[in-house]
C-alpha cells in the first residue's frame, strides 16, 4: 500500500472538511476514501489537579461527579530495594499486611467485615521501588473510610497471626516457582538482564520469610510510611476544596518522623552475550531476547518508541509480529518492548514462545528483524502506521478521571513533572517529529544483535534437535556460546545439583 | 464534565441496599436481521465498538473442534480490497492451494492410518510426513511466497492503528465470538466501514499459517502450563453429553486437520445477519449513527436459513466422578457441580451462594483459611453459560494438611449454608456489594461494551439491567433450597492434585555446550570418571586424551576439554586425605 491513510496535520486536528454522510454516493471500496470531521484534543493539565497539602505530600485531585465513587492512592517512597540482605520480603510483607493485619482499634476481622459491609475496598501493598495503599468506596462513606486510611497509615498492628498465616501462602508461592516455565524464565530473565546481584535479581527465600518477624515489620513501617514520603491521587465524588480539607486532617500531626527514601540504585551488569539454556520438560520453548536499554529521559526515547512500535511493539503492525507469526505460523506472539526505566534502563527484551523443534528458527528470526531495523530505513508508511497509533489514540491515556489523577501523581512520584511539568502537552509533538533517519539512528546506536543476550527455557534435547526445514541451530545464535543454567531449588534459590 | 446520568441523585438521596443503575440501552433492528444496541457516553472522544456472533464451540461437532475459535483468527485477514496488491490472483492462488491441500488430506489420512496400525509414534513431528506431502508441501510453499508478494501484512491492523484505534481483539468462548475495537471519536463511519467489509467478504488468505498459530496458542495456554492438560481432561470427565466437554481451542488431532471449505461452510451458517448483535457505546449520537449502520450493514444480504441452536443436554447424573491427578502443583481440591443456565432463576441465588462464600470474609477464606487452617486459599465461583451450568469450589491445603481433610471442610460449609438461616447482616452484605458494583461497573467505556457483547452472547443483554433486583430478592430460604437441590454427591465431580514427584533436570551443565550426538559418549566418560578410584588409571587416561590430536575441529576440541576438566577434578578428589 503507498497511499497514505491521513494527511499528517499539525496542531493534532484530524482533517476532513465534508459532511458526514454522503447518503447518495457508493459506498468506497478503500478506507482511506472516507473523510472524517475535524477532532480536537488537548490533554488535562497537572496544573489544574494539583495541590501542595500543608501536611506535606502534593496531592491531584479530580472531581468526577458522575457516579457516587472516590478513588484514592497513597503512593509511598519505599520498596524491596530496601530490604536489608537476608531479609528480602520485609517490605512485600509490610505492605500486604498494613491493612490486613489489624489497624488502629480494629482488630483485622473487625476491619474487614467493616469494609466488606460497606462494599468498600482498602488495599496496600509495596513493590521493588514504591509502595500504595488505595481506598475505594461509595463517596457517602468517605469520612469513614479516610479515618480507616488514617489508621492503616499511622497505626497497622500486624497482628501475628496474620503474619504467620501470611508467610505459609508466601512459601505455598514459592513452591510454585518451578511449576510453569514462565516463571523459571521470568526470573533468569531478570538474572541475566541486571545481574544477581542487582536488587531486582534478590529474591524472597524459605529462609529470609520465615526469619521476618513483628517488630521489623513495624521499623520498616515508622521508617518510610510519612508524609515526606507520600504523593497522593484522589478522584471521583467530592467538591475539590471540602476534599483538600479532609487530606490535609488525614497526613496532619504525623505520630512518628521517619526518614526520606534513598536513592534507588542503577548498578545494573547484563550477562556476556550467548544463548542461555534452562532445561524444562514443557512442549513449547520460550525465547527472550535480551539487549541493553535506556532510561526514559533518554533524548532519544521518544525515536526509541517509534522504533520498537515498528520493529516489535505495534502488534499486528510490526515487523516481528508480521514475520513469525503471520508469514510462518511459529508463534501465537512475537513482540518486543523498549521500557524505558525510572531508576535503571530497563533492558529492551524481544521474545515469543514457539514449539521446541522451531525455537532456533524463529530467534534466527528476531535477531534477522534486529539487524535489519538497524541496517536500512524504515517506509514512510511504517513510520506513518507508528506515529499516528501513538497520537491518535493519545485520549485514551486519560479517558477516565482515576487515570488522570493516578498518571498526574505517578509524574509527580517519579520526578517527571518536577522535570518536564509540560511532558504529556509536549508528547505528541516528539512522537510527530521523529524521522526515519532518526529511527534508524536510534536502532544503530542501541540494538546490537551481536551482544545479544537470548535465554531459551524448554526441552533442551528437542530444542537442540532444530527442524529439518529450517537449518539453523541454537549453538550458531549469538557467537556459538549455549550456556546451560541450572534450575534453582524454589526455596533457597541454590542450583539444583 | 458532563453529567451523564442525571437521575442518580434521586437514587442516591435513598441510598440503602437495592439500588439499581440501568444502563440506558437503546435497541433496533435492522432490516436484515442485525440486532443493534447502542449506549452514548460523551465523556471522552472515543467510541468502544463491537459485535456478538452467537455462535462458540458448543456450535462444533467432533472431527472439527476449534472451528468457531480458528474462524475468529481468521476473521482479521482481510477482503478483496484490504491485505492484498492483486484480489484476482490471490483468490487464484487460494484455490490452487486447496487443491494442493487436498492432495495434502488424503496423504494425511495415510499417516493417520500408520499411526493406527503402530507404524509411527507422532504424526506431528516432521519426520513422520510422508515423501508425497513433503512434496506436496513444497509446491504449497511456493504458492505462498507468491501470495506473500502480493499480501499486504496484516492491513485490516495496519489501517486501524493509523486511525488511532486501540484495543482491537476478539475472543472465543463455548457461546459466543466477540470482536470489539475502541476508536476516536470522528471515527464511527471508519469502523462501520472495516466491519461491514469483513462481515459481507471476508478473505480467509493465509488459512494454513494461522492454524499453526493456533496450535501454538493451544501449547501456550494447554499443553506447556503445569495443570492445562488436566482442567482440560477434567472439564472432559464433567460433561457426559454435552458439547461443553470439548476444549474452545479444539482437540490436538482436530485443529491440524480444518479446512478452510469447513471454514467457508461455517461462515455461511453463522456469520449471517440474523445471527449478530451490533454493539456502540461512547461519544456518538444514535440519530447520526442509525443511518451509517443501515447504509453500510444494511447491505448485507439476510441468510437464507436460520442458525441451529445447541440440542444436546446434559444427561442426569447418577454417580459422583473423581479425578486423581498428579502434576507440578500444590495440593489442592477441585469440585464441579451441575447447576444452571445464564438467566435460570436459581442462577441470581447462586450467584449470591458464591459471594457469601468468596473473599476475605467470604465463609470459606473463614472457615478454612483462618478457622480450621486446612488451607492457604478458597474460592468458589458460578459459571452459568448459555446452555449450562457448574458450580466450582476448590481449596489448596496448608502444608501437612491432607485433601480430605480439605474436602471434608468445603463440604461442611456448603452445609451449614443448606441448614442454618444466613444471618442478615451477612446477606445484606453480600447485597451491599452487588449494588456498588451496579455503579463500579460504569467507570469505563470499554467495560460496559464488554459487559453488553458477553450478557448478549449469553442470550440477553437486558439481564445487564434485569439481574440486580433479581440477586437483591434472594432470601435465605432460596439460599437453602438451591445448595439442597444442586449440591448433592451424584451431581459432583471431584479432583485432588497432589505435586508429581520432581521434574528437576540432572544434566550436568558442563556437557551443556556439547553436540547431541556427542553427549551420550560424554555422558558416559565423565559417569565412569566421577566413579573410579584408580589414580594410575585416571593419570593414564588423562595423558591419552591431552595426547590425542583433535585438529581444527571445534566440536571435538571442546569435549576434549571437558574431559580434561573432568579426570583433574576427579584426581584432585581423590588428592584430599
Amino acid at each position: 500500500m503507498n497511499t497514505r491513510f491521513l494527511p499528517i496535520t499539525l496542531g493534532f486536528l484530524i482533517a476532513g472538511v465534508s459532511p458526514l454522510l454522503r447518503a447518495a454516493d457508493p459506498i468506497p471500496d478503500r478506507p482511506e476514501k472516507l473523510q472524517f470531521p475535524p477532532l480536537t484534543y488537548e490533554p488535562p493539565r497537572p496544573s489544574d489537579y494539583r495541590v501542595q497539602l500543608k501536611a506535606g505530600p502534593v496531592a491531584y485531585v479530580v472531581p468526577d461527579r458522575t457516579l457516587p465513587l472516590v478513588n484514592i492512592t497513597v503512593l509511598i517512597r519505599c520498596g524491596s530495594y530496601l530490604d536489608p540482605v537476608g531479609r528480602e520480603g520485609v517490605a512485600e510483607v509490610t505492605g500486604h499486611l498494613l491493612v490486613r493485619g489489624g489497624v488502629g482499634d480494629k482488630s483485622a476481622e473487625e476491619l474487614e467485615e467493616r469494609l466488606a459491609f460497606l462494599a468498600a475496598s482498602l488495599t496496600s501493598g509495596v513493590g521493588g521501588d514504591s509502595g500504595s495503599v488505595n481506598l475505594n468506596l461509595l463517596s457517602k462513606d468517605l469520612p469513614e473510610g479516610l479515618a480507616l486510611m488514617r489508621a492503616a497509615l499511622t497505626s497497622p498492628r500486624f497482628q501475628s497471626d496474620r503474619l504467620e498465616l501470611h508467610r505459609d501462602q508466601m512459601i505455598q508461592g514459592m513452591k510454585q516457582r518451578n511449576d510453569d516455565s514462565g516463571s523459571i524464565h521470568g526470573m533468569e530473565t531478570v538474572r541475566l538482564a541486571y545481574g544477581t546481584n542487582f536488587w531486582t535479581a534478590r529474591m524472597t527465600t524459605g529462609a529470609s520469610v520465615q526469619a521476618i518477624t513483628v517488630d521489623e515489620l513495624r521499623a520498616y513501617h515508622r521508617q518510610w510510611f510519612h508524609p515526606g514520603n507520600f504523593v497522593v491521587a484522589a478522584s471521583g465524588d467530592f467538591d475539590k476544596a471540602q476534599l483538600v480539607e479532609r487530606l490535609e486532617a488525614l497526613f496532619a500531626d504525623w505520630p512518628f518522623a521517619g526518614e526520606m527514601a534513598p536513592a534507588v540504585p542503577s548498578n545494573i551488569v547484563m550477562a556476556p552475550g550467548g544463548v542461555y539454556v534452562v532445561d524444562k520438560d514443557v512442549n513449547q520453548g520460550r525465547v527472550t531476547v535480551m539487549l541493553p536499554g535506556v532510561k526514559r529521559d533518554h533524548p532519544d526515547y521518544p525515536a526509541v518508541t517509534v522504533m520498537n512500535d515498528i520493529l516489535g511493539g505495534g502488534g499486528f503492525t510490526s515487523r516481528l509480529m508480521n514475520r513469525v507469526r503471520s508469514d510462518e505460523g511459529l508463534a501465537y506472539g512475537a513482540s518486543s518492548s523498549f521500557p524505558g526505566g525510572v531508576h535503571y534502563a530497563r533492558a529492551f527484551q524481544a521474545g515469543l514462545s514457539t514449539k521446541s523443534r522451531t525455537v532456533a528458527y524463529a530467534t534466527r528470526i528476531v535477531l534477522d528483524e534486529i539487524n535489519r531495523i538497524t541496517s536500512g530505513p524504515v517506509t514512510d508508511e511504517e513510520l506513518n502506521t507508528a506515529k499516528r497509533s501513538f497520537v491518535d489514540s493519545f485520549p485514551g491515556t486519560f479517558d477516565t478521571r482515576v487515570k488522570v489523577a493516578s498518571q498526574f501523581a505517578s509524574d509527580e512520584f517519579t520526578g517527571r513533572f518536577a522535570q518536564d511539568p509540560d511532558y504529556w502537552k509536549n508528547w505528541r509533538t516528539r512522537i510527530e517529529t521523529v524521522t526515519r533517519a532518526d529511527v534508524q539512528r536510534v536502532a544503530r546506536e542501541h540494538l546490537h544483535a551481536d551482544r545479544a543476550v537470548i535465554l531459551v527455557t524448554g526441552q533442551k534435547e528437542e530444542i537442540l534437535k532444530g527442524h529439518p526445514d529450517h537449518p539453523v541451530k541454537l549453538e550458531q545464535l549469538a557467537s556459538g556460546k549455549v550456556t546451560q543454567l541450572p534450575l534453582r531449588d524454589p526455596l533457597t534459590q541454590e542450583p539444583v545439583k | 464534565m458532563k453529567r451523564i446520568f442525571p437521575a442518580l441523585l434521586v437514587l442516591l438521596a435513598s441510598a440503602s441496599a437495592g439500588w439499581a443503575q440501568k444502563i440506558p440501552v437503546v435497541e433496533k433492528t435492522l432490516p436484515n436481521g442485525f440486532r443493534v444496541l447502542m449506549v452514548e457516553r460523551h465523556e471522552e472522544p472515543r467510541i468502544a465498538g463491537g459485535w456478538v456472533a452467537h455462535v462458540g464451540s458448543a456450535n462444533e461437532r467432533p472431527g472439527i473442534t476449534g472451528i468457531a475459535h480458528l474462524f475468529e483468527h481468521m476473521m482479521f485477514k482481510g477482503t478483496p480490497t484490504l491485505g492484498t496488491t492483486n484480489a484476482d490472483r490471490d483468490r487464484a492462488i487460494i484455490e490452487e492451494q486447496e487443491r494442493i491441500r487436498d492432495g495434502m488430506r488424503a496423504e494425511e489420512a495415510l499417516m493417520r492410518a500408520a499411526l493406527r496400525r503402530g507404524e509411527v509414534e507422532d504424526i506431528s513431528s516432521p519426520e513422520a510426513r510422508t515423501e508425497r506431502y513433503r512434496e506436496l508441501e513444497e509446491e504449497f510453499k511456493k504458492l505462498v511466497e507468491e501470495q506473500r508478494s502480493l499480501l499486504v501484512k496484516n492491513e485490516f491492523d495496519r489501517v486501524y492503528s493509523t486511525a488511532g484505534a486501540t484495543r482491537m481483539n476478539a475472543f472465543t468462548t463455548e457461546d459466543m465470538t466477540g470482536y470489539f475495537i475502541e476508536v476516536p471519536s470522528n471515527k464511527l463511519e471508519l469502523w462501520a466501514w472495516m466491519e461491514s467489509e469483513r462481515l459481507l467478504r471476508p478473505v480467509f488468505r493465509e488459512f494454513y499459517s494461522e492454524r499453526d498459530v493456533v496450535f501454538e496458542e493451544r501449547r501456550m495456554r494447554i499443553e506447556s502450563t503445569p495443570t492445562g492438560r488436566f482442567y482440560e481432561q477434567f472439564n472432559a470427565l464433567f460433561w457426559d453429553a454435552h458439547p461443553y466437554n470439548w476444549p474452545v481451542i479444539g482437540w490436538p488431532s482436530d485443529i491440524p486437520a480444518i479446512s478452510k471449505r469447513q471454514a467457508d461452510e461455517f461462515y455461511a451458517l453463522y456469520y449471517q445477519p440474523q445471527n449478530i448483535t451490533l454493539i456502540l457505546v461512547g461519544d456518538f449520537k444514535e440519530s447520526e449513527a442509525m443511518p451509517m449502520l443501515e447504509r453500510y450493514f444494511g447491505r448485507i444480504p439476510k441468510g437464507t436459513q436460520p442458525a441451529p441452536e445447541v440440542i444436546t443436554q446434559e444427561i442426569a447424573s447418577v454417580a459422583e466422578k473423581r479425578y486423581l491427578a498428579e502434576a507440578e502443583t500444590n495440593p489442592q481440591v477441585d469440585i464441579l457441580w451441575r447447576t444452571t443456565a445464564f438467566g435460570h432463576r436459581d442462577t441470581y441465588v447462586l450467584e449470591v451462594i458464591e459471594q457469601l462464600l468468596n473473599g476475605r470474609t467470604g465463609r470459606l477464606y473463614k472457615g478454612l483459611v483462618l478457622g480450621r487452617q486446612v488451607a492457604t486459599d478458597a474460592g468458589a465461583g458460578n459459571m452459568s453459560k448459555k446452555w449450562a451450568g457448574s458450580f466450582n469450589v476448590y481449596a489448596e491445603a496448608r502444608d501437612g494438611k491432607t485433601l480430605a481433610e480439605v474436602e471434608q471442610a468445603l463440604y461442611d460449609e456448603l452445609d451449614k449454608l443448606a441448614s442454618e438461616p444466613i444471618p442478615a447482616e451477612e446477606l445484606e452484605k453480600v447485597k451491599n456489594n452487588f449494588s456498588a458494583s451496579e455503579y463500579r461497573r460504569l467507570t469505563s467505556t470499554f467495560g460496559i461494551l464488554y459487559q453488553l457483547i458477553f450478557a448478549e452472547g449469553m442470550g440477553d443483554w437486558r439481564e445487564i439491567n434485569a439481574a440486580g433486583p433479581r440477586i437483591q430478592a434472594v432470601t435465605s430460604e432460596d439460599i437453602q433450597r438451591v445448595i439442597r437441590k444442586y449440591f448433592t454427591k451424584e451431581n459432583r465431580a471431584v479432583a485432588h492434585y497432589t505435586r508429581k514427584a520432581g521434574a528437576v533436570s540432572d544434566e550436568d551443565p558442563d556437557l551443556a555446550g556439547l553436540a547431541a550426538d556427542q553427549k551420550p559418549m560424554a555422558r558416559q566418560l565423565s559417569n565412569r570418571i566421577r566413579e573410579s578410584k584408580d589414580v594410575e588409571q585416571l593419570k593414564a587416561f588423562l595423558t591419552q586424551v591431552r595426547d590425542q590430536a583433535a585438529g581444527t575441529d571445534p566440536k571435538r576440541q571442546q569435549l576434549q576439554k571437558i574431559l580434561v576438566k573432568k579426570i583433574e577434578q576427579r584426581l584432585a578428589e581423590l588428592a584430599q586425605p
